[in-house]
């Protein structure tokens, strides 16, 4: 049906890619799993001519094809379901499923009634019984994914790619979503799975594909392979796991959190010690960034509680958090971390910035001092303070938001996925910083996607899925197996 | 200490490329008095320039804290009248029998903290309730001139002459001396708050960036609530001092002040889109438009036409800079 070879893909100095080759049978629905940043999405958008490889061809039916875009690919029958779905809010449910679809999209003068007329069939399919003229921001998460679904139906794709379709969706809609493919799969057509979900990877798919740092793994049929099997393969068996030498942590409970949901989290418990580093794991969507927010103010706590150092804590905005010494360190610098148009200087210092003034006049000598030494101490490289922080490399702009947080004396930090995205020079100075940190009596809290890095940082790790602790576990025994049978949702221990 | 100089000149500079510019376009195009004097030079005319400008001038300092905050306030033309008329009334219609600086005081501090009110207003809807800052300021800049108008039953209040509190104020107020002190006292005030305080870099940071500015934990609500208040209280201000040049308190005064402020505070170099910005650059932006019409004044060009040379200079003056910078934002 569909065939790739030897297709390779980087990014700057980063291999998203390797030689991967893969074939997709008619008819079959077709598993992707791989960690978060193994090349899943990439692949896919790829075949579905969004994206362009460095090398390498694609084969439809055994005839080689190029695409030129996505039009083209959408055109020979392939439709992706995305991740982020680029659908417009604005726009009403029928105007969305009608957007680059040549079929519905006939002339320059667009009846209503016929977009209506050929929106209702494709919402029936998806179970989805709504007024096609509503505008789409007045749906639900879960009823996006479904109006986006329909949209690739709409497109009679003989390929879709559905990538985590079931993130944002209902017990019952993910049922309707497996009917929906089952019926599909009855009408020949192929669909390509990307989930993170063992379960129901196991429940609806053929062939199962697993993916590793850019690398196809290999390509086994559901029946022949088990899911232990297939983790196994996600996280690569060869890596032997490095532990760093960890100071040992105090006693005393620096920070209890009971029970606490929000929005996206669920009755999620742990203790923090004091001097302890606690690793978060996850995958993307499971709350790993929601336990930072609801400890730092942004997501509002809807029920449990917290207690710092003892007294009830309960922080109502950043700045509340900041008060009560607790730090975050965001997952996105440029969006959340910096101010990317200052000086380096005015970044490191613009949370403790009221300590080096009297009456609100900055001393600039005491400021200068502050920051030299901050920077320092993180081992940030640079040419003058005063340039903006954007002329700094990644790595060098994570540390000048430690700093930041050096300069309040923080007693809990909280890091998401402070090494995502820079050098491995970098990255081994912020493990040693956090280490420091710890040796200090901070409580640190790390989310990371890799898991080799906190096996080898954190004290113990706390695994979420689909925003429940399923698990505290010690990173000194632990396995990375161990962790992503967990956050698969893969609760039932393997001998 | 020179090559500090050279390194202001560097990166402050611009603004004063054009004021320069036309300092010398007004010495040579000047019309020479029968003794063959620059009559543009002349120190009357050069105050005279400052005295007129002075309104805009506070304003527009007012302004530059407001849109380096990633705001804007519509609303300072409407408060400027406001503030004129509520000062005018106090003066002639209120009589406590107390002593004249007891009254003229007085309806000093109420027309100040009416436009501070109108501030509080504006801050409090557009951090709170997230109106955006060009819809909440659009609609007080209408409904101010209302109250105004109705407030005054749309007619002038004339202010008194001689020995009464309101021809004294109206004469102090609108001395050369008061009015142009007062603008540069306010202008150094407004540039050291920007660029010594605490409260100055916060307003930088979060105009560039307020979501990172809420994540490191800064008061974003209270810093720009303060922007507004601040520029209700400079727009009366500046109605203060329209009220004594004017001798009146106009209800229909002030109309497009709010666009002249925001001309100087552009063509000064600070970006509509927040976080970059400079008081040196406004005061240079206020003097280009007020030697501007001072020059095609004195050659009595027509007023038409002044406001098309107006336009092709904030035009200019804007292009200049983003070329200056080289980057693009955009594509």
């Amino acid at each position: 049906m569909l065939e790739c070879r030897n297709i390779h893909k980087h990014y700057g100095g980063i291999v998203a890619l390797k030689k991967v080759n893969w074939k997709l049978l008619p008819g079959e629905v077709h598993a992707l799993c791989g960690e978060n940043g193994a090349g899943k999405s990439t692949l896919a958008r790829i075949l579905c001519g969004i994206t362009m490889p460095d090398e390498g061809e694609i084969l439809l039916e055994g005839h080689p094809v190029a695409w030129t875009g996505s039009q083209t690919a959408r055109q020979a029958g392939l439709g992706i379901i995305p991740q982020e779905l680029d659908l417009f809010a604005h726009l009403s449910v029928a105007e969305n499923l009608a957007i680059g679809n040549t079929r519905l999209e006939t002339s320059a003068w667009v009846s209503p009634r016929a977009l209506h007329d050929a929106a209702r069939p494709l919402l029936r399919d998806v179970g989805l019984d709504l007024d096609p003229a509503w505008p789409l921001d007045r749906l639900s998460v879960s009823q996006w994914q479904l109006v986006a679904i329909a949209r690739a139906l709409g497109l009679d794709a003989k390929i879709i790619f559905m990538d985590e379709p079931t993130s944002a969706l209902t017990d019952d809609a993910v049922e309707r979503l497996f009917g929906l493919i089952r019926r599909l799969k009855e009408r020949g057509v192929t669909i390509v799975y990307v989930s993170h979900k063992m379960n129901e990877i196991f429940r609806i798919c053929d062939r199962v594909s697993v993916m590793r740092d850019g690398e196809m793994i290999g390509t086994d049929a559901c029946a022949a392979t088990s899911i232990d099997r297939v983790i196994q393969q996600m996280v690569g068996r060869a890596v032997a796991t490095i532990r760093r030498e960890k100071v040992s942590m105090a006693d005393e409970t620096l920070l209890e959190v009971r029970a606490v949901s929000t929005r996206k989290l669920r009755a999620v418990s742990f203790t923090l010690r004091r001097g302890e580093v606690l690793g978060v794991a996850g995958l993307v969507g499971s709350g790993r960034s929601e336990v930072g927010r609801a400890l730092f103010g942004l997501s509002p706590i809807t029920g449990g509680a917290m207690t710092l150092e003892g007294r009830g804590y309960q922080p109502l905005s950043p700045h509340d958090a900041v008060a009560h010494g607790v730090a975050l360190v965001p997952e996105d610098r440029q969006r959340e971390g910096l101010i990317s148009g200052m000086g380096i200087r005015q970044n490191v210092t613009l949370a403790s910035i009221g300590k080096y003034s009297r009456a609100s006049w900055i001393d600039r000598d005491e400021e200068a001092v502050a920051s030299t030494d901050a920077l320092a101490k993180c081992r940030t490289r640079f040419a003058d303070q005063e340039l903006p922080v954007r002329s700094l490399s990644g790595g060098n702009q994570q540390k000048v938001l430690i700093g930041k947080w050096l300069l309040t004396h923080p007693k809990i930090c909280f890091f998401d996925d402070p090494t995502r995205g820079i050098d491995i020079g970098a990255k081994d100075d912020i493990y040693r910083l956090v280490g420091e940190l710890a040796g200090k009596g901070l409580g640190v809290i790390w989310v990371s996607s890799e898991l080799p890095e906190l096996l080898a940082n954190a004290h113990r790790i706390l695994v979420l899925h689909e925003g429940r602790c399923v698990g505290i576990i010690d990173a000194a025994t632990a396995t990375q197996e161990d962790i992503m049978r967990l956050a698969t949702g893969h609760h039932v221990p393997l001998s | 200490m020179t090559g500090n100089f050279w390194k202001y000149v560097k990166h402050h500079g611009q603004p004063f490329i054009g004021l320069v510019l036309i300092l010398v376009l007004g010495t040579m195009l000047s019309p020479r008095a029968t003794d063959g004097t620059i009559v543009f030079l002349e120190p009357g005319n050069l105050t005279d320039v400052l005295l007129q400008q002075s309104e805009v001038g506070i304003i527009a300092l007012a302004m530059t804290f407001v849109i380096i905050g990633a705001g804007i306030d519509l609303s300072v033309g409407s408060v400027l009248a406001f503030s004129a008329c509520v000062s005018a009334l106090m003066l002639m219609v209120w009589n406590p029998h107390g002593p004249t600086v007891l009254q003229i005081g007085v309806a000093v501090a109420a027309s100040l903290i009416g436009g501070a009110l109108v501030g509080v207003l504006n801050g409090l809807v557009i951090t709170r309730i997230h109106l955006q800052p060009f819809v909440m300021t659009l609609a007080t800049m209408i409904g101010v001139r209302g109250f105004t108008k109705w407030l005054t039953g749309n007619v002038n209040v004339d202010l008194g002459f001689g020995a009464i509190p309101s021809g004294q104020f109206a004469e102090v107020v609108s001395s050369k001396p008061f009015a142009i002190s007062l603008w540069i006292a306010l202008a150094i005030i407004a540039h050291l708050i920007l660029v010594r305080t605490v409260y100055g870099r916060y307003l930088r940071a979060i105009g560039e960036n307020a979501r990172a500015a809420a994540y490191t934990g800064l008061p974003v609500r209270g810093v720009r609530l303060a922007t507004y208040i601040g520029c209700g209280a400079l727009a009366a201000l500046a109605g203060l001092i329209h009220a004594a040049r004017s001798h009146q308190g106009n209800p229909n005064d002030g109309v497009g002040y709010e666009l002249d402020a925001i001309a100087a505070v552009v063509i000064g170099g600070t970006a509509l889109a927040g976080g970059r910005g400079s008081i040196v650059g406004t005061v240079t932006g206020t003097l280009v438009l007020g030697l501007l019409t001072n020059v095609l004044r004195l050659h009595m060009v027509d007023s038409n036409l002044e406001l098309m040379i107006k336009a092709v200079i904030i035009i200019a003056a804007v292009w200049l800079q983003h070329s200056g910078r080289g980057v693009r934002d955009d594509l």
